[in-house]
């Protein structure tokens, strides 16, 4: 258990972040091309939480949100750096337990990932926007739980569960695809127990 | 896509601000109202910011980013505006609908704060250069490691949807539908993603034995290109902004007394 947080430094892992944040990107922008109710906007958190572990995640999740809030002015994204970090770290941590080596074990660590997200956005969404999320179904829920005189913090947390959960099972799903069919000679960059032979 | 940074060189005073003056008003406009504890302290500093960016002459383009959030604004009135859980004294009617007036008064205090945190960062986003950000945080210490990973985000993103047009172009020419019903539009989200995730992946792997040739791993200390010309303002401007935010917190806690 001790090497679970075991991270290498090396070039590799340094130019694997910035390609996860392209690749959280693109999932966005390709939810968006094809109008899927979806966000995708983490399949590159998780697969630098599978490669490089739950440090390297956490690094990307947090950066992803930091340079998309200073660079296009989206101060909202901004405040959910601390989400990303979450799901990158459980994530990691849970891919180094070993629940992405198969598709029913990878659906576990979707769901660790999606409640991470779920935790730690409740109390930003109820601080920052009193409880809504922005998403059209979560609010819909919220609204009801509200009108029902529900707590601000249950609804809130449902308005999340609903939208986050489903999403980050999408997300693992299609990265624990995506890692299956990786040539061995690029996961093996990223293996921390790997021993260096020597010839000579 | 070619652009993906905001930010464009008008040559206002603005522009040659040091970052983390602009930093240090994004932390001053938001502490503030907040430290503040009053209604109006929000408007003040949001019609601050205004004046700000009409002084940048960027005003025009801070627009699409305010107006991106008036979705989410208007959707905090209606919900606490209705259902806030200590509403009491009905505020007005609107066929059906009652709006209360702790309601609107939590949302207005909501809405207000976005608006003032949006405009404060578009000051930020849209008079500095990425770019110079990273290079005088790597000034004051931070890892040019870190720095890489940065400056290479935007490189690599442009890089990314050019690929991901080839890709998409190639897939709907072998027949794949990208529109229509949810089902198909499922069914073309997997064949879209996995060929430039995968391909931006097997990159990462070229650009890190490039790096490690060119010695990035060297622990020496690094030299830097350009030399930034000081701004006269930004010391009065920073003390000035750090004053401000003394003052608040004494004025909350002297009102407390």
């Amino acid at each position: 258990m001790g090497n679970v947080f075991k991270t290498k430094l090396t070039a590799a892992t340094i130019v694997l972040i910035p390609a996860c944040i392209g690749i959280n990107y693109l999932g966005k922008l390709i939810a968006s091309v094809l109008k899927l109710p979806l966000w995708l906007d983490s399949i590159g958190t998780c697969i630098g939480g599978c490669l490089g572990g739950p440090i390297i995640g956490a690094i990307c999740g947090a950066l992803n949100n930091l340079i998309y809030g200073l660079t296009t002015g989206d101060n909202i994204t901004l405040i959910y750096a601390l989400t990303s970090l979450g799901i990158g770290l459980v994530v990691g941590i849970l891919a180094r337990l070993g629940f992405m080596e198969t598709l029913t074990k990878s659906l576990i660590c979707a769901v660790g990932g999606g409640l991470a997200a779920v935790v730690i956005s409740t109390p930003l969404n109820v601080i920052f926007w009193g409880g809504t999320t922005g998403n059209v179904w979560g609010d819909a829920l919220f609204t009801v739980t509200q009108a029902n005189g529900m707590s601000v913090w249950i609804g809130s947390f449902l308005d999340e569960l609903v939208v986050d959960v489903p999403d980050k099972l999408i997300t693992v799903v299609i990265v624990y695809l995506l890692l299956k069919g990786a040539p061995k000679k690029l996961t093996s960059l990223y293996d921390v127990n790997a021993e260096v032979e020597r010839l000579d | 896509m070619g652009n993906f940074s905001l930010y464009v060189d008008n040559g206002t005073w603005l522009n040659k601000m040091h970052p983390y003056t602009k930093l240090l008003y994004i932390l001053a406009a938001i502490c503030i109202p907040l430290i503040g504890g009053k209604l109006w302290l929000f408007p003040l500093m949001i019609l601050c910011s205004i004046c700000l960016l009409a002084c940048g002459r960027t005003l025009k383009r801070a627009l699409p980013l305010v107006a991106f959030s008036f979705t989410l604004i208007v959707v905090i009135f209606l919900i606490q505006g209705l259902f806030y859980h200590s509403n009491e004294n009905v505020l007005f009617k609107v066929w059906i609908l009652t709006f209360y007036k702790e309601g609107v008064l939590y949302a207005a205090h909501i809405g207000l704060n976005i608006l003032n945190m949006l405009l404060s960062f578009a000051l930020f986003v849209l008079t500095t250069s990425p770019q110079e950000l990273v290079e005088e945080l790597e000034k004051s210490g931070f890892s040019p490691k870190f720095g890489y990973i940065i400056n290479s985000v935007f490189q690599i993103i442009p890089q990314m949807m050019k690929s991901k047009d080839t890709i998409m172009d190639a897939q709907r020419s072998r027949g794949m539908e990208t529109e229509g019903k949810l089902l198909v539009r499922v069914k073309a989200l997997f064949p879209m993603i996995s060929p430039v995730v995968m391909s931006s992946l097997i990159n990462t792997r070229e650009r890190a034995i490039a790096l490690e040739v060119r010695g990035f791993g060297r622990k020496n200390k690094k030299s830097f290109l350009s030399e930034r010309p000081k701004h006269k303002g930004d010391r009065a401007i920073g003390a000035f902004l750090v004053l401000l935010i003394i003052l608040v917190i004494v004025w909350r806690i002297a009102s407390c007394l």
